[in-house]
């Protein structure tokens, strides 16, 4: 992936007092979280759930400092809910549990292998046989396989953007509110804001 | 069971402090009654509490689970929720216009939907009063509905990118926009009770809670007021049981606080606890449904959202996030369905902008990383749209006990024929506005935003859970007031009408009483 904002500047805003406390201690804990153990899924699990999560939303090298599956595996493993549920999924805990279970079990019958053995091009083939809802095996008789890839993506997702490094990323600078924003007009960029490198 | 009893009885007691408790528990207050606030969530201070962060600011929704279901199902917590001194108002985006005259006769105009028991007329003072009170910043004069008697107390807030971009593409349409009214502060501004408010640093953040009082959430008007006259708050309360005397009225209110068990005796109840719990509660306590209408009527607004990639830099965290407004679709020519909707710029905040586009898309791999990239270059459009009460939607509590131990709602949703040819016809507007921006790689994220109608106010005890003063038709000493009572969903936002419905509820309580 190209770099297109420049590299450090969230962290850099940080260190300033242009960030609140508040502000900074939500963002310097998670950019302090090191990789735990697992504490809900067993070990296989988590590591299958990296795996897939490296393929829902790729790191660069320079990035693979965000850990979304342990992000998932903390949440469920202190029982938060988002505030709802489809009524027709099961709790998260067991949505996860066969939800991975169905993706070993999807890339055994498509490519006779566990998910994790096989190559970055199979295994996309298999994610989007769930995301389709087209995925072979019992567990998706127990689980609907579009609504389950559809929460895992997007729970991916908010802890990935959620990460000081990914708002690097991106150019996002939001963060930085004390002085307040006077340029809001299209095209209009106040210094600490970044740009684009091309 | 061991009660910290209260002995001592007060007036009222007020169950939720949002945009339905706040207003009225002061207006009760200023009338010399001794009134307490049960209020579920925390008494946050912004300032030091609410950081200016996606993630961080999960502590003010509400996040005991609630079941999603129907064709539709309407997500939670983030969206149509909020807990602390306040209620929703900490996260609201602050837009506030009034509901136009029509949107009260929705039957009478077009022979379906519920017409509201009484006319405009008994909230256009409410509406003017809260405005003032709040600091709305808006344009004037304002372009659609009755002639304004008062204009808003400040003008309009600054216009960010979306709004201009919005601008652009409804100009070369021909469709009018305007300023749109927000309760957020475009100056400094007096606020009895309080003292001088902040004017408003567009830092965008509506959403997280507002760190420095310049959006109007309850916690920073009417709360503040209600102390000064007197009315006690407790925070961190969560109410389980209301308790009725042999006589039918409710003598007491059963409440957690700290994990213990405490009971309020009073005189009064006004429950004001949203369109999700308010229903949830009665229907716990088996109260106030002899007309078998708690939790029916569930509506939520067609809130339809286009986005789309611009050449411009739109840093689309920045201002007020609703800049821009027109109701030139309140009521569509030759339109195939009932009521209308009304069209809004957006901003938004990078986590909520990509975990919408996961879910409506599928987007995923380097697609996402890439879509993530164009994040400063999006801005977005939406509606908010009238909804009809439908049989097939509406709230019951299901078999499955929550963290407190008590049963998780169920909210079944579906869009019908009329929100679905409401939502087709937005849709065609709103990327022909987009496309004449200039906007590039257009997708819509389908949704519908704000939970209405679980407990019907209208005249007949047979259809409707409150009369036309709020109150209950089953116990005389229970009133309802927030969204729960809305006989129709209206084609605006509904925190203004919320807070003005507050005010003329306590009016009516005060007149029925004598104690005006």
């Amino acid at each position: 992936m190209e770099i297109a904002y420049p590299v450090g500047t969230v962290r850099a805003l940080m260190a300033t007092d242009q960030v609140t406390d508040a502000t900074r201690r939500a963002l310097t804990e998670r950019l302090t979280t090191e990789t735990q153990p697992p504490q809900f899924f067993s070990n296989y699990e988590l590591n299958l759930l990296r795996t897939i999560c490296d393929r829902l939303i790729p790191q660069s090298e320079h990035h693979r400092a965000i850990d979304v599956a342990g992000g998932i595996d903390s949440r469920l493993a202190q029982g938060k809910s988002d505030g709802w549920r489809y009524d027709d999924m099961p709790i998260d805990e067991d949505t996860y549990q066969l939800g991975l279970a169905g993706i070993d079990e999807a890339a055994q019958k498509l490519f006779g292998q566990p998910f994790q053995q096989l190559s970055d091009t199979y295994q996309d083939q298999v994610l989007r046989a769930v995301q389709q809802a087209k995925a072979p095996g019992e567990s998706w008789k127990k689980l609907r396989a579009d609504r389950f890839f559809e929460e895992l993506l997007a729970e991916s997702t908010y802890h990935y953007y959620s990460h000081p490094l990914a708002q690097e990323e991106i150019g996002y600078v939001g963060m930085a509110d004390v002085p307040g924003w006077q340029r809001i007009g299209l095209d209009q960029r106040e210094e600490r804001e970044p740009e684009r490198s091309k | 069971m061991h009660y910290n009893k209260q002995p001592t009885p007060v007036d009222a007691v007020v169950i939720g402090t949002g945009a339905g408790g706040a207003p009225l528990l002061a207006r009760l207050a200023a009338a010399g009654l001794k009134v307490v606030a049960l209020e579920a969530g925390r008494y946050w201070n912004p300032a030091k509490d609410f950081a200016t962060d996606e993630k961080a600011q999960e502590t003010l929704f509400w996040t005991d689970e609630r079941l999603s279901a129907g064709e539709n199902p309407l997500p939670f917590g983030s969206n149509n929720s909020g807990t602390g001194v306040g209620g929703s108002t900490l996260h609201y985006t602050a837009y506030t216009p009034r509901a136009q005259p029509d949107d009260l006769m929705l039957r009478s105009e077009f022979g379906v939907g519920e017409d509201w028991p009484w006319g405009f007329d008994q909230l256009e003072s409410y509406y003017e009063e809260v405005e003032q009170l709040l600091g709305v910043s808006g344009p004037s004069p304002y372009p659609w509905g009755p002639a304004r008697k008062r204009a808003y107390p400040l003008g309009p807030l600054p216009i960010n990118g979306a709004g201009m971009l919005m601008q652009k593409g409804c100009k070369q349409l021909g469709i009018r926009t305007s300023p749109a009214a927000n309760a957020a502060l475009s100056a400094e501004y007096y606020q009895e009770g309080v003292g001088y408010r902040h004017a408003c640093t567009n830092r965008g953040f509506c959403q997280a809670g507002c760190t420095i009082g310049a959006k109007a959430s309850m916690d920073v008007t009417y709360i503040p007021l209600a102390l000064r006259y007197g009315a006690q708050i407790r925070p961190e309360s969560f109410v389980t049981q209301l308790i009725k005397d042999p006589s039918g009225r409710i003598s007491d209110v059963v409440y957690s606080r700290n994990g213990q068990e405490e009971r309020q005796r009073c005189r009064y109840v006004f429950l004001c606890a949203g369109a999700v719990e308010t229903p949830r509660l009665l229907l716990l306590n088996e109260l106030a449904n002899s007309s078998g209408q708690v939790g029916r009527n569930l509506m939520a607004h067609p809130g339809l959202q286009i986005w789309g990639e611009f050449d411009e830099a739109v840093r689309p965290f920045k201002g007020i996030p609703g800049a821009i407004i027109s109701e030139d679709t309140h009521r569509p020519q030759q339109a195939d369905f009932a009521g209308g909707y009304l069209l809004q710029s957006i901003g938004v905040m990078p986590v909520t902008y990509l975990t919408q586009m996961t879910r409506a898309l599928g987007t995923w791999g380097q697609d996402l990383k890439k879509a993530a990239l164009a994040y400063n270059h999006v801005a977005g459009i939406n509606i908010l749209g009238d909804c009809l009460p439908a049989a097939h939607n509406y709230l019951e509590l299901s078999g499955e006990k929550d963290s407190r131990g008590l049963p998780k709602p169920r909210i079944y949703f579906s869009n019908g024929e009329n929100e679905k040819r409401m939502t087709a016809h937005a849709d065609t507007l709103m990327r022909a506005i987009w496309e004449a921006a200039g906007a590039k790689n257009v997708w819509a994220y389908p949704r519908n935003a704000h939970v209405i109608g679980t407990c019907r106010m209208g005249m007949n005890p047979t259809t409707a859970v409150v009369n036309p003063d709020g109150q209950s038709f089953d116990i005389p000493n229970l009133y309802i007031s927030d969204n729960s009572t809305f006989p129709s969903a209206l084609s605006v936002n509904p925190a203004l009408t919320i807070m003005a419905l507050s005010l003329r509820t306590a009016d009516r309580f005060l007149t029925n009483n004598k104690r005006l």
